[in-house]
């Protein structure tokens, strides 16, 4: 009988959790280390985290992707799975200069089906129900609105006729609505990234120094 | 006057720790946007599937983290069962360990109430996919399991089986859901964004290509507050009120100033205007 793996005892968990707090808590803190200029602490954690992202993905593809949905039904007989596997394998062949253009195989499929997926669905989601939804809306005064922003914008984005007169009006209209697109988005950014700041030091001062209430 | 870059860093980090530290506890209401999602849940039979995609990276977890957890908390207070995935491959992990975790909790068990079905790469196809049938594009689980192992796994074949999916994205991934799923399979989506992708995605929730948004870590403590738990969201949101008040000052500031020099330069200009 193999032996189970002995649990670990409280002493050895807090001190497990104290390690893994304070090497992430002195990763978190060489990235930051950047506002003061760069320097080869925050080198270091940038090129760990460039390492980690690919090999974690790596391995989530195998164990998820690779191996039960494709290696693993080959070795119960079902050999249908064998199709893509070439497909996937010939797009490597770009890596040998003399057989790159097998890869063309498969690029070809992939360009070919994707476009044939993606531009009905694209057209029919951003443009024909935005389209209706903008036509429908005008109802409401909000719906109005929705429509002079889209038609004076629109009117900002055609080129080939001078921006005079009625027509200027409209671009100049049209300006206006973006800028406060600009505007919102730009203070929802602010908003992001300082929810990440808050994230960051909360962990810093609650789960490594303790500072927080709870 | 010049003002370094690194004094507006210093003040940021003195207004977020303050506020951190001391918690004023500054009020807050409820979006129309927010209290429409928890009602959808709340409107749902026990039993009911829910469908939660963990489609970001683990750069955007302070805000995908408390969303998900209010979310979490409430389709199991609610019995609504949950039926997790990732189409990030960062996602996966974050959003395993989430749900397992909320579960334990809210003793939930794995299989009845919950699965996790993995990672797809290829959004598109596993998408579409999914509408079709389930099964076919996760034959097995997180764990490993057989997907029709599992009582949940074995009780949802399609989108059909799904009351609604909820996309926890920072990015665009809540358009593939409406391209693919909802435009194709009329499936519900919701979209749980970080603030950041909030204007770009008011269209889809004006058009009802989207049946609601909730969006950030506002999202959350304002989530977090319907539920009467207040939590990571809750935490944070004093903090974000004290920058946000601070940014605005800066930028008041620096208007007025490049006014100043503006008008300094060239005054006969301003006088003209």
């Amino acid at each position: 009988m193999a032996d189970t793996p002995k649990p670990a005892s409280d002493g050895e968990r807090i001190t497990m959790t104290f390690i893994e707090t304070t090497t992430t808590a002195l990763l978190t803190l060489a990235i930051y280390s950047f506002l003061a200029g760069d320097n080869p602490f925050y080198k270091f954690v940038e090129h760990l985290l460039v390492g980690l992202t690919i090999g974690y993905t790596l391995v989530i593809t195998i164990k998820s992707v690779i191996w039960p949905e494709a290696v693993l039904p080959i070795t119960q007989g079902q050999f249908q799975t064998v199709v893509p596997l070439v497909l996937g394998g010939l797009i490597l062949l770009r890596l040998v200069r003399r057989w790159a253009g097998w890869s063309r195989i498969s690029l070809a499929l992939v360009v070919g089906g994707g476009a044939g997926v993606a531009i009905p669905a694209m057209l029919k989601a951003r443009v024909l129900d935005q389209m209706t939804a903008t036509m429908a809306g005008v109802t409401s005064p909000a719906g109005w609105i929705i429509l002079a922003g889209v038609l004076s914008t629109l009117t900002y984005f055609v080129f080939t006729r001078a921006h005079r007169g009625v027509w200027g009006t409209s671009a100049r209209l049209g300006r206006y609505f973006m800028m406060v697109f600009f505007g919102a988005t730009f203070a929802y950014t602010v908003m992001s990234r300082v929810a990440l700041l808050i994230g960051r030091l909360e962990f810093l001062l609650g789960d490594w120094l303790g500072l927080l209430r709870s | 006057m010049n003002l370094s870059r690194r004094w507006i860093f210093a003040l940021v980090a003195i207004a977020t720790v303050t506020t951190l530290i001391f918690r004023p506890g500054l009020p807050l209401s409820v979006s129309r946007e927010t209290r429409h999602v928890y009602e959808m849940i709340e409107s749902l039979d026990s039993g009911a599937v829910v469908m939660l995609s963990f489609d970001h990276e683990a750069s955007s977890l302070p805000e995908m983290r408390p969303l998900g957890a209010a979310i979490v908390d409430h389709c199991f207070r609610r019995k609504v069962r949950i039926v997790g995935l990732a189409l990030f491959s960062e996602g996966t992990a974050a959003g395993y360990e989430l749900i397992s975790q909320r579960a334990n909790a809210a003793g939930k068990s794995y299989g009845t109430d919950w699965i996790y079905l993995g990672f797809r790469p290829q959004y598109t196809s596993a998408i579409l996919g999914m509408g079709e049938n389930i099964g076919d594009v996760f034959s097995q689980d997180y764990e490993g399991h057989p997907l029709v192992s599992t009582t949940l796994g074995s009780r949802i074949h399609n989108y059909h089986d799904i009351a609604f999916v909820i996309s926890l994205a920072a990015g665009s991934m809540p358009t593939y859901w409406v391209e693919y799923a909802q435009a194709r399979y009329q499936v519900k989506i919701v979209a749980a964004l970080t603030a950041v992708m909030v204007t770009s995605y008011l269209p889809y929730l004006e058009s009802n290509q989207l049946s609601g948004i909730i969006a950030g870590l506002r999202g959350a403590a304002e989530y977090e507050q319907l539920l009467g738990v207040p939590g990571a969201g809750s935490r944070g949101m004093d903090a974000q009120s004290a920058v946000h008040a601070l940014i605005a000052v800066l930028i008041l500031a620096g208007n007025v100033q490049a006014w100043r020099t503006r008008r300094s330069r060239h005054p006969m200009e301003s006088e003209s205007r």
